[in-house]
């Protein structure tokens, strides 16, 4: 039923576009770095054995970088801390290493019994099961079940990757059955496996193993992963992940779930463009004298409120995404104020940046995070982040904040659709390329996703019902081919049109934007083009507030 | 720089409650419905506290018991005034990582006052548990620190009297007086200059 063209139904569409220079949401600065992720995952699934980037590590540190920018007065004291700083790290690694735990897997289990295992109700039937192995075969981490029991699987695995490098001397990419993928990845240290019984393509698979590897990263920076396996190529890396694992839980969820993930963009609250821009100023009143300070971003509900930077850095849409999950799924940061190191994979993988995070108060659920190369730097940025606070007080921020979040009846952008007034249109998201921002019609509340959080946590068994209401997370599931198909990188289709008894999709790729709209069933093409027309005028109007369209800086 | 009089790090492994300590004793809540999560990295509370009637600005540093974090914790307790390091009495892994925290403390911050801290306390009076840890080690171990209870963040029974405890101890050091007036002091020159650069 599906149709690929590029021929001239692209043309009507843009002859009476309103501003043709600039598609809605663009703006000449951005803030997140809109390398499209699609195209580095298509070249990850290009590259050869011999290609492999086998040390990683070896781009120079960006941290680093920064930090003999800011030392360039202080010469002497930043090279005793870079000098404690590695000999921390070394201590690190070499404490853990000798603490670890060196006991074998538990030979009493029989073969029956880890076959029984395999087949039990904790396994089977699962829409998606990821495992994450060591090149040497120990477990690391299970979607479900527990890893103690998933040596004899890991063993298998492993053996299947490292008989195709060695023997044939290629890359075991994909296992592919009547009705499961199996996707295979192997990132310095690690194997990570997907199996999925739904309709992901692969390299939309590549990319959840993908951000799963950079979540470990995270926790660890790449430097002390290499490093421990280096060391110990048999060490059981689940001792210092201990507690991360809820971390690749939640986001394995939101991945399946946000479609900010299969756009490889960022979503940000909207806002008037005034008190966005009194929350970046205040911001930047505060902070501008804080000489390590290198981002300073403000999010709520997975959306991005403002970011300020250190001049010359950008942030990935990536790097954002792990930032939202850590604080998605992490409850202790609303009591306390937290003092955290957090590797951001894309921005450095080497090092830890230090991160100041809390909630703004406690009656506004935005969490301010204040990333700083410098590790001593808890109390300057605690005392910011009262300031902060107050002048968001003052200036009723927090309580435009809370209206945003609260999707308030009086905002336009609360019910997007109804305002447009285009009643076929059923849901839209749309993507601006160039600075890596995305608006979708019913942005995933918060409460839905907890609710699917709770259901996952009993279940994640392939069911079959049908869904009354439909929101964000069931669109991305029919969105999945399209955008696949949009991505391919042997033949690309630039817009593609299918309209059938249960619902019509329409997905246009042009070089400024991304769009997927669903309408009634039956809808015809011309009328649907219309309607895009005004969709993409009704954004253009609306870009203000719902997009960041500035890049400010300290 | 702090603005707190007294710094106060919780050391000990993962999972024997340092943040339900910390909770119960700042907000005074405790909640059994919600699910162990461990902490990231470090959590920062203050908390006033009156002593011989007057108040004390108390800086708590909840650090995080996971390994990979171990590297970091030094950080923590750096200047720290006073250390409660906590173990699961029904846990003897937990008891036996209390000795590095120790160690540990003994060698970099030989001026911090050590407490410790057995948690869960609700839990072993009702026999629910078996208690691994003896008490009569617990002692021994306890001779030379400078103090030792057993607390339940869940009933808050003792929680409030170790941080007074505490707190009594450091008013009572002089040489950590000595610390603090200065620390104020300190503190109120800044405030004076930073009230002027405002005027000009």
């Amino acid at each position: 039923m599906a149709s690929t063209s590029k021929d001239n139904v692209q043309n009507s569409c843009s002859h009476d576009n309103p501003e043709k220079d600039l598609e809605p949401g663009a703006s000449h600065d951005s803030i997140l770095n809109p390398t499209d992720s699609f195209e580095e995952f298509a070249s990850e699934m290009n590259t050869s054995l011999e290609g492999r980037p086998t040390d990683v590590t070896k781009k120079s540190s960006t941290i680093s970088e920064i930090q003999s920018e800011i030392g360039e007065c202080s010469k002497e004291l930043k090279e005793t801390k870079s000098s404690e700083n590695l000999h921390n790290k070394d201590e690190a690694i070499s404490s853990s290493v000798s603490n670890s735990n060196l006991q074998e897997e538990n030979g009493d289990d029989t073969e029956s019994e880890v076959d029984d295992y395999l087949k039990s109700p904790e396994l089977v039937n699962k829409e998606k099961h990821v495992f994450i192995l060591s090149t040497a075969g120990k477990p690391i981490y299970t979607r479900y079940g527990n890893e103690d029991k998933l040596a004899g699987l890991c063993g298998v695995i492993q053996a299947l990757v490292s008989v195709v490098e060695e023997q044939n001397r290629d890359i075991l990419r994909s296992i592919i059955t009547k009705d499961c993928k199996a996707v295979f990845l192997v990132k310095g240290p690690l194997i990570l496996v997907g199996m999925s019984k739904s309709n992901e393509s692969e390299t939309q698979l590549v990319l959840q193993l993908t951000y799963a590897f950079n979540q470990i990263v995270s926790v660890l920076t790449l430097t002390q992963l290499n490093r421990i396996f280096e060391q110990r190529r048999n060490y059981d890396l689940r001792r210092l992940l201990s507690g991360a694992e809820r971390l690749i839980d939640n986001l394995l969820i939101f991945m399946e779930k946000d479609p900010a993930f299969l756009l490889g963009a960022v979503r940000c609250l909207p806002l008037p463009e005034k008190v966005r821009e009194n929350i970046t100023n205040a911001i930047i009143s505060t902070c501008h004298k804080i000489r390590d300070l290198v981002f300073a971003i403000l999010i709520a509900g997975n959306q991005l409120i403002t970011l300020v930077r250190m001049k010359k850095y950008t942030l990935h849409p990536s790097d954002i995404h792990l930032l939202f999950n850590l604080v998605r799924s992490s409850e202790s940061f609303k009591t306390a104020e937290s003092w955290t190191p957090i590797c951001l994979p894309k921005f450095d993988a080497t090092g830890f940046l230090h991160g100041h995070v809390s909630y703004i108060s406690e009656d506004c659920q935005a969490c301010l995070l204040l990333l700083t190369v410098q590790r001593d730097a808890f109390y300057p940025l605690s005392q910011a982040k009262h300031t902060i606070s107050d002048k968001l007080r003052r200036s009723n921020c927090l309580t435009a904040i809370n209206d945003a979040l609260n999707r308030n009846k009086d905002l336009t952008t609360t019910n997007p659709l109804k305002h447009i007034g285009i009643p076929e249109i059923r849901h839209f998201m749309y993507k601006c390329k160039s600075t890596a921002q995305l608006f979708t019609s019913d942005p995933i509340s918060l409460d839905r996703l907890q609710d699917y959080r709770q259901r996952h946590k009993e279940g994640g068994d392939v069911v079959k019902n049908k869904v009354e209401k439909l929101s964000d997370m069931d669109y991305v599931r029919n969105y999945r081919e399209f955008c696949s198909k949009i991505h391919c990188a042997q033949s690309p289709a630039k817009l593609i049109f299918r309209s059938n008894s249960e619902d019509t999709i329409l997905a246009w790729i042009t070089n400024g934007f991304e769009l997927y709209v669903t309408f009634d069933p039956l809808m015809e093409k011309d009328l649907a083009i219309r309607a895009v027309d005004r969709l993409l005028r009704w954004i253009k109007n609306e870009e203000k507030r719902i997009f960041i369209m500035n890049a400010p800086t300290f | 720089m702090s603005r707190c009089d007294f710094k106060i790090v919780l050391l000990g492994s993962e999972h024997v409650g340092k943040t339900s300590l910390v909770i119960r004793f700042v907000n005074c809540r405790f909640n059994a419905s919600t699910p162990y999560q461990n902490t990231i990295g470090a959590a920062f509370c203050a908390k006033t506290i009156c002593v011989n009637g007057k108040p004390f600005n108390v800086g708590i540093w909840d650090t995080a018991g996971s390994e990979r974090y171990e590297a970091m914790t030094r950080m923590y307790y750096r200047g720290a005034h006073a250390a409660i390091i906590c173990y699961d009495p029904c846990c003897l892994e937990s008891w036996t990582r209390l000795r590095h925290w120790l160690q540990e403390l003994r060698t970099v911050e030989e001026e911090c006052k050590v407490y410790l801290c057995g948690t869960k306390k609700d839990l072993i009076d009702s026999d629910e548990v078996r208690r691994e840890v003896p008490e009569d080690i617990v002692n021994t171990y306890s001779q030379g620190l400078h103090g030792h209870c057993l607390t339940s963040s869940k009933t808050g029974e003792n929680v409030e009297e170790l941080f007074q405890k505490i707190v009594e101890d450091c008013v009572a050091d002089i040489n950590v007086m000595k610390d603090v007036k200065e620390l104020r002091v300190q503190l109120q020159k800044e405030d004076e200059k930073k009230r002027v650069y405002c005027f000009c």
